[in-house]
Protein backbone atom coordinates (compact mmCIF):
# COMPACT_ATOMS: atom_id res chain seq x y z
CA UNK A 1 0.00 0.00 0.00
CA UNK A 2 1.29 3.35 -0.91
CA UNK A 3 0.97 6.47 1.78
CA UNK A 4 -0.91 8.05 -0.33
CA UNK A 5 -4.73 7.32 0.62
CA UNK A 6 -6.39 10.79 0.84
CA UNK A 7 -8.00 12.91 -1.82
CA UNK A 8 -6.10 15.47 -3.87
CA UNK A 9 -7.31 18.84 -3.35
CA UNK A 10 -9.54 20.00 -5.60
CA UNK A 11 -7.53 22.23 -8.97
CA UNK A 12 -7.54 26.34 -8.47
CA UNK A 13 -10.30 27.14 -11.18
CA UNK A 14 -12.50 24.61 -9.23
CA UNK A 15 -12.07 26.05 -5.83
CA UNK A 16 -12.29 29.83 -7.94
CA UNK A 17 -15.93 28.76 -9.09
CA UNK A 18 -16.93 27.15 -6.02
CA UNK A 19 -16.26 30.33 -4.01
CA UNK A 20 -17.82 32.46 -6.75
CA UNK A 21 -20.64 31.13 -6.95
CA UNK A 22 -21.09 30.64 -2.52
CA UNK A 23 -20.63 34.38 -2.59
CA UNK A 24 -22.90 35.02 -5.49
CA UNK A 25 -25.75 32.55 -3.73
CA UNK A 26 -24.78 34.48 -0.38
CA UNK A 27 -25.73 37.65 -1.57
CA UNK A 28 -28.45 36.31 -3.37
CA UNK A 29 -27.52 37.25 -6.92
CA UNK A 30 -27.88 33.76 -8.35
CA UNK A 31 -30.62 30.78 -7.22
CA UNK A 32 -28.50 27.70 -6.90
CA UNK A 33 -31.56 25.61 -8.05
CA UNK A 34 -31.82 27.69 -11.45
CA UNK A 35 -28.49 27.08 -11.87
CA UNK A 36 -28.76 23.14 -11.24
CA UNK A 37 -31.79 24.06 -14.50
CA UNK A 38 -29.48 25.57 -16.77
CA UNK A 39 -26.82 23.05 -16.60
CA UNK A 40 -29.59 20.04 -16.63
CA UNK A 41 -30.56 22.05 -19.60
CA UNK A 42 -27.60 22.00 -21.59
CA UNK A 43 -26.21 18.49 -20.61
CA UNK A 44 -29.67 16.92 -21.36
CA UNK A 45 -32.04 18.69 -23.74
CA UNK A 46 -30.21 21.21 -26.02
CA UNK A 47 -27.30 20.04 -27.81
CA UNK A 48 -25.84 19.57 -31.46
CA UNK A 49 -28.67 16.90 -32.25
CA UNK A 50 -30.97 19.69 -33.09
CA UNK A 51 -28.11 21.76 -35.61
CA UNK A 52 -27.96 18.13 -37.51
CA UNK A 53 -31.80 18.46 -37.16
CA UNK A 54 -31.86 21.08 -39.22
CA UNK A 55 -28.98 20.35 -41.54
CA UNK A 56 -30.96 17.56 -42.28
CA UNK A 57 -34.14 19.37 -43.58
CA UNK A 58 -32.11 21.30 -45.68
CA UNK A 59 -30.61 18.46 -47.42
CA UNK A 60 -34.30 17.41 -48.13
CA UNK A 61 -36.27 20.13 -48.47
CA UNK A 62 -35.01 22.76 -51.06
CA UNK A 63 -37.21 25.14 -50.31
CA UNK A 64 -36.20 25.08 -46.09
CA UNK A 65 -32.53 25.48 -47.35
CA UNK A 66 -33.38 28.78 -49.36
CA UNK A 67 -35.42 30.12 -46.42
CA UNK A 68 -32.58 28.80 -43.77
CA UNK A 69 -29.98 30.66 -46.09
CA UNK A 70 -31.66 33.98 -46.05
CA UNK A 71 -32.67 34.55 -42.74
CA UNK A 72 -31.18 31.71 -40.42
CA UNK A 73 -32.71 32.75 -36.88
CA UNK A 74 -36.16 32.77 -38.77
CA UNK A 75 -35.74 29.19 -40.14
CA UNK A 76 -34.29 27.45 -37.12
CA UNK A 77 -37.15 28.91 -35.20
CA UNK A 78 -39.43 26.68 -37.80
CA UNK A 79 -37.87 23.91 -36.00
CA UNK A 80 -38.40 24.97 -31.89
CA UNK A 81 -35.03 25.76 -31.87
CA UNK A 82 -34.90 29.51 -30.14
CA UNK A 83 -32.92 31.08 -27.51
CA UNK A 84 -29.74 32.76 -25.76
CA UNK A 85 -26.65 32.46 -27.89
CA UNK A 86 -29.40 31.96 -30.97
CA UNK A 87 -31.41 35.52 -31.34
CA UNK A 88 -29.48 36.10 -34.36
CA UNK A 89 -28.79 33.16 -36.41
CA UNK A 90 -26.67 32.99 -40.01
CA UNK A 91 -26.15 29.91 -41.79
CA UNK A 92 -23.56 29.25 -43.99
CA UNK A 93 -23.26 27.11 -46.75
CA UNK A 94 -20.33 24.60 -47.29
CA UNK A 95 -19.86 23.87 -51.76
CA UNK A 96 -17.44 22.22 -53.99
CA UNK A 97 -15.95 25.65 -54.09
CA UNK A 98 -16.21 26.79 -50.07
CA UNK A 99 -15.38 25.90 -47.10
CA UNK A 100 -16.55 27.76 -44.03
CA UNK A 101 -15.31 27.17 -40.28
CA UNK A 102 -16.31 29.15 -37.37
CA UNK A 103 -14.46 30.94 -34.35
CA UNK A 104 -14.17 33.09 -31.95
CA UNK A 105 -11.08 34.86 -31.12
CA UNK A 106 -12.10 37.21 -28.30
CA UNK A 107 -14.33 34.78 -26.33
CA UNK A 108 -16.36 31.92 -27.31
CA UNK A 109 -19.43 32.60 -28.83
CA UNK A 110 -21.17 29.80 -29.94
CA UNK A 111 -24.90 29.12 -31.10
CA UNK A 112 -26.53 27.21 -28.46
CA UNK A 113 -29.72 26.84 -29.37
CA UNK A 114 -28.24 24.43 -32.54
CA UNK A 115 -25.08 22.93 -31.00
CA UNK A 116 -25.55 23.30 -27.04
CA UNK A 117 -22.59 24.40 -25.48
CA UNK A 118 -19.58 24.91 -27.13
CA UNK A 119 -16.68 21.77 -26.76
CA UNK A 120 -13.31 23.10 -24.31
CA UNK A 121 -11.41 23.12 -27.68
CA UNK A 122 -13.48 25.65 -28.90
CA UNK A 123 -12.86 27.80 -26.25
CA UNK A 124 -9.20 27.00 -25.69
CA UNK A 125 -6.68 29.76 -26.73
CA UNK A 126 -4.57 27.41 -29.56
CA UNK A 127 -7.56 27.00 -31.52
CA UNK A 128 -9.58 30.67 -31.29
CA UNK A 129 -5.53 32.16 -32.09
CA UNK A 130 -4.48 29.36 -34.77
CA UNK A 131 -7.68 28.92 -36.77
CA UNK A 132 -7.90 32.37 -38.05
CA UNK A 133 -4.14 32.43 -39.04
CA UNK A 134 -3.56 28.94 -40.60
CA UNK A 135 -7.27 27.11 -40.81
CA UNK A 136 -5.84 24.70 -43.17
CA UNK A 137 -2.87 23.54 -40.82
CA UNK A 138 -5.38 23.14 -37.99
CA UNK A 139 -8.28 21.80 -39.88
CA UNK A 140 -5.91 18.85 -40.82
CA UNK A 141 -5.46 18.49 -37.26
CA UNK A 142 -9.00 17.52 -37.28
CA UNK A 143 -8.71 15.10 -39.80
CA UNK A 144 -9.66 17.18 -42.75
CA UNK A 145 -7.80 18.13 -45.42
CA UNK A 146 -9.07 20.26 -48.05
CA UNK A 147 -8.14 20.72 -51.32
CA UNK A 148 -5.97 24.07 -52.57
CA UNK A 149 -9.02 24.65 -55.34
CA UNK A 150 -11.24 25.42 -52.24
CA UNK A 151 -11.22 29.19 -50.87
CA UNK A 152 -11.53 28.53 -46.91
CA UNK A 153 -13.75 31.47 -45.19
CA UNK A 154 -13.36 31.81 -41.39
CA UNK A 155 -15.87 33.36 -39.85
CA UNK A 156 -14.78 35.30 -36.88
CA UNK A 157 -17.77 35.26 -34.66
CA UNK A 158 -16.87 38.14 -31.97
CA UNK A 159 -20.10 40.19 -32.26
CA UNK A 160 -23.92 39.64 -31.91
CA UNK A 161 -23.97 37.15 -35.35
CA UNK A 162 -23.88 33.21 -33.93
CA UNK A 163 -22.97 31.14 -36.89
CA UNK A 164 -24.02 27.51 -38.36
CA UNK A 165 -21.87 25.55 -40.77
CA UNK A 166 -24.53 23.63 -43.44
CA UNK A 167 -21.83 21.01 -44.45
CA UNK A 168 -22.50 19.27 -47.82
CA UNK A 169 -24.90 16.35 -47.81
CA UNK A 170 -22.51 13.34 -48.22
CA UNK A 171 -22.18 10.94 -51.32
CA UNK A 172 -24.38 7.73 -50.98
CA UNK A 173 -27.02 8.83 -49.16
CA UNK A 174 -29.36 9.56 -51.96
CA UNK A 175 -32.80 8.69 -50.79
CA UNK A 176 -32.37 8.20 -46.70
CA UNK A 177 -34.75 9.74 -44.54
CA UNK A 178 -34.42 12.98 -42.72
CA UNK A 179 -33.82 11.38 -39.86
CA UNK A 180 -31.09 8.48 -40.84
CA UNK A 181 -29.69 11.99 -41.84
CA UNK A 182 -29.51 14.18 -38.96
CA UNK A 183 -27.26 10.87 -37.36
CA UNK A 184 -24.89 11.55 -39.86
CA UNK A 185 -24.27 15.11 -38.80
CA UNK A 186 -21.55 16.07 -36.32
CA UNK A 187 -20.87 18.67 -34.23
CA UNK A 188 -17.62 19.49 -35.49
CA UNK A 189 -18.94 19.20 -38.98
CA UNK A 190 -21.28 21.83 -38.30
CA UNK A 191 -18.42 24.14 -36.75
CA UNK A 192 -16.61 23.75 -39.89
CA UNK A 193 -13.27 21.36 -38.30
CA UNK A 194 -15.10 18.34 -39.92
CA UNK A 195 -16.99 17.45 -42.91
CA UNK A 196 -19.61 14.44 -42.69
CA UNK A 197 -18.06 11.53 -44.87
CA UNK A 198 -18.93 9.57 -47.86
CA UNK A 199 -21.37 6.30 -47.34
CA UNK A 200 -21.62 3.53 -48.49
CA UNK A 201 -19.44 0.27 -49.49
CA UNK A 202 -15.95 1.24 -49.34
CA UNK A 203 -14.91 0.43 -53.12
CA UNK B 1 -31.87 42.80 -8.92
CA UNK B 2 -33.57 39.71 -8.10
CA UNK B 3 -32.01 36.36 -8.88
CA UNK B 4 -33.77 34.31 -11.58
CA UNK B 5 -36.14 31.87 -10.42
CA UNK B 6 -35.81 28.29 -11.13
CA UNK B 7 -39.27 28.22 -12.91
CA UNK B 8 -37.88 30.72 -14.99
CA UNK B 9 -35.22 29.22 -16.81
CA UNK B 10 -36.85 27.42 -19.68
CA UNK B 11 -38.76 30.60 -20.78
CA UNK B 12 -34.68 32.66 -20.51
CA UNK B 13 -33.19 29.81 -21.81
CA UNK B 14 -36.17 30.01 -25.04
CA UNK B 15 -36.43 33.24 -25.75
CA UNK B 16 -32.72 34.83 -25.01
CA UNK B 17 -32.25 38.62 -25.70
CA UNK B 18 -31.01 39.77 -28.73
CA UNK B 19 -28.80 43.06 -29.11
CA UNK B 20 -30.14 44.09 -32.16
CA UNK B 21 -32.10 47.88 -32.10
CA UNK B 22 -34.84 47.93 -33.60
CA UNK B 23 -34.80 51.93 -34.55
CA UNK B 24 -33.61 53.56 -37.51
CA UNK B 25 -30.16 54.75 -37.60
CA UNK B 26 -28.32 55.67 -41.07
CA UNK B 27 -25.64 53.32 -42.16
CA UNK B 28 -22.36 54.86 -42.94
CA UNK B 29 -21.36 51.70 -45.37
CA UNK B 30 -22.97 49.65 -47.75
CA UNK B 31 -22.28 46.29 -49.17
CA UNK B 32 -18.94 46.72 -51.64
CA UNK B 33 -17.77 50.00 -49.90
CA UNK B 34 -13.91 49.12 -49.11
CA UNK B 35 -13.17 50.02 -45.81
CA UNK B 36 -9.91 50.53 -43.43
CA UNK B 37 -10.42 49.13 -40.20
CA UNK B 38 -9.16 51.56 -37.71
CA UNK B 39 -6.05 51.27 -35.72
CA UNK B 40 -7.10 52.21 -31.30
CA UNK B 41 -5.30 50.36 -28.47
CA UNK B 42 -8.47 51.11 -26.18
CA UNK B 43 -7.97 50.28 -22.05
CA UNK B 44 -11.98 49.78 -22.68
CA UNK B 45 -13.66 46.60 -23.55
CA UNK B 46 -14.11 46.64 -27.46
CA UNK B 47 -14.89 43.76 -30.39
CA UNK B 48 -12.76 44.53 -32.87
CA UNK B 49 -9.46 42.13 -32.70
CA UNK B 50 -6.20 42.84 -32.85
CA UNK B 51 -5.43 41.06 -35.77
CA UNK B 52 -7.62 43.34 -38.04
CA UNK B 53 -6.72 46.76 -37.03
CA UNK B 54 -5.25 49.00 -39.84
CA UNK B 55 -6.25 46.30 -42.37
CA UNK B 56 -8.21 46.90 -45.20
CA UNK B 57 -11.64 44.76 -46.31
CA UNK B 58 -15.00 44.58 -48.13
CA UNK B 59 -18.19 45.07 -46.82
CA UNK B 60 -20.18 42.04 -47.46
CA UNK B 61 -23.51 42.18 -46.11
CA UNK B 62 -25.23 44.92 -43.75
CA UNK B 63 -26.39 42.85 -40.18
CA UNK B 64 -28.76 45.64 -38.97
CA UNK B 65 -28.40 48.03 -35.94
CA UNK B 66 -26.84 46.16 -32.33
CA UNK B 67 -25.71 47.92 -29.14
CA UNK B 68 -22.56 48.92 -29.30
CA UNK B 69 -20.11 46.86 -26.41
CA UNK B 70 -17.91 49.42 -26.67
CA UNK B 71 -19.74 51.75 -25.02
CA UNK B 72 -22.71 49.75 -22.79
CA UNK B 73 -20.26 47.28 -21.65
CA UNK B 74 -18.89 50.40 -19.18
CA UNK B 75 -22.61 51.56 -18.43
CA UNK B 76 -22.01 54.53 -21.26
CA UNK B 77 -25.32 53.63 -23.28
CA UNK B 78 -26.06 51.82 -26.24
CA UNK B 79 -24.78 54.19 -29.13
CA UNK B 80 -27.02 52.00 -31.42
CA UNK B 81 -24.74 51.66 -34.99
CA UNK B 82 -24.98 49.30 -38.13
CA UNK B 83 -23.12 45.83 -37.88
CA UNK B 84 -21.63 44.97 -41.31
CA UNK B 85 -19.62 41.59 -42.52
CA UNK B 86 -16.21 42.54 -43.89
CA UNK B 87 -14.30 40.25 -45.81
CA UNK B 88 -10.56 40.37 -45.64
CA UNK B 89 -7.82 38.05 -48.02
CA UNK B 90 -6.08 35.85 -45.68
CA UNK B 91 -2.96 37.68 -47.32
CA UNK B 92 -4.29 41.44 -46.05
CA UNK B 93 -3.97 40.05 -42.59
CA UNK B 94 -1.88 37.35 -42.54
CA UNK B 95 0.81 38.44 -45.28
CA UNK B 96 2.21 36.59 -48.27
CA UNK B 97 2.57 33.02 -46.34
CA UNK B 98 -0.93 32.83 -46.39
CA UNK B 99 -3.01 30.58 -48.90
CA UNK B 100 -4.08 33.08 -52.07
CA UNK B 101 -7.51 31.62 -51.91
CA UNK B 102 -8.70 32.01 -48.12
CA UNK B 103 -10.62 34.62 -46.93
CA UNK B 104 -12.34 36.14 -43.46
CA UNK B 105 -15.05 37.42 -42.72
CA UNK B 106 -15.72 39.33 -39.57
CA UNK B 107 -18.34 41.39 -37.74
CA UNK B 108 -17.68 44.85 -37.28
CA UNK B 109 -19.27 48.24 -35.83
CA UNK B 110 -19.62 51.18 -37.93
CA UNK B 111 -17.18 53.20 -35.21
CA UNK B 112 -14.46 50.60 -36.15
CA UNK B 113 -14.48 51.74 -39.70
CA UNK B 114 -13.46 54.28 -42.03
CA UNK B 115 -14.28 54.66 -46.03
CA UNK B 116 -11.47 53.80 -48.39
CA UNK B 117 -11.71 56.56 -51.63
Amino acid sequence: MSGHSHTAPPSDPELRIKALESLLVEKKLINPDAIDAIIETYETKIGPRNGARVVARAWVDPEYKARLLADGTKAIAELGFTGVQGEDMVVVENTDEVHNVVVCTLCSCYPWPTLGLPPVWYKAAPYRARVVSDPRGVLLEFGTRLSDDVEVRVWDSNAELRYLVLPQRPEGTEGWSEDRLAALVSRDSMIGTAVVPAQGAAS
Amino acid sequence: MPAVAKDFVPVLVATGGSTRVHKAVAPRFRAGDHVLVRTMTPEHHTRLPRYARGRRGIVEQDHGVFVFPDTSAHGQGEKPQHVYSVRFTARELWGPQASERDTLRLDLWDDYLDLVV
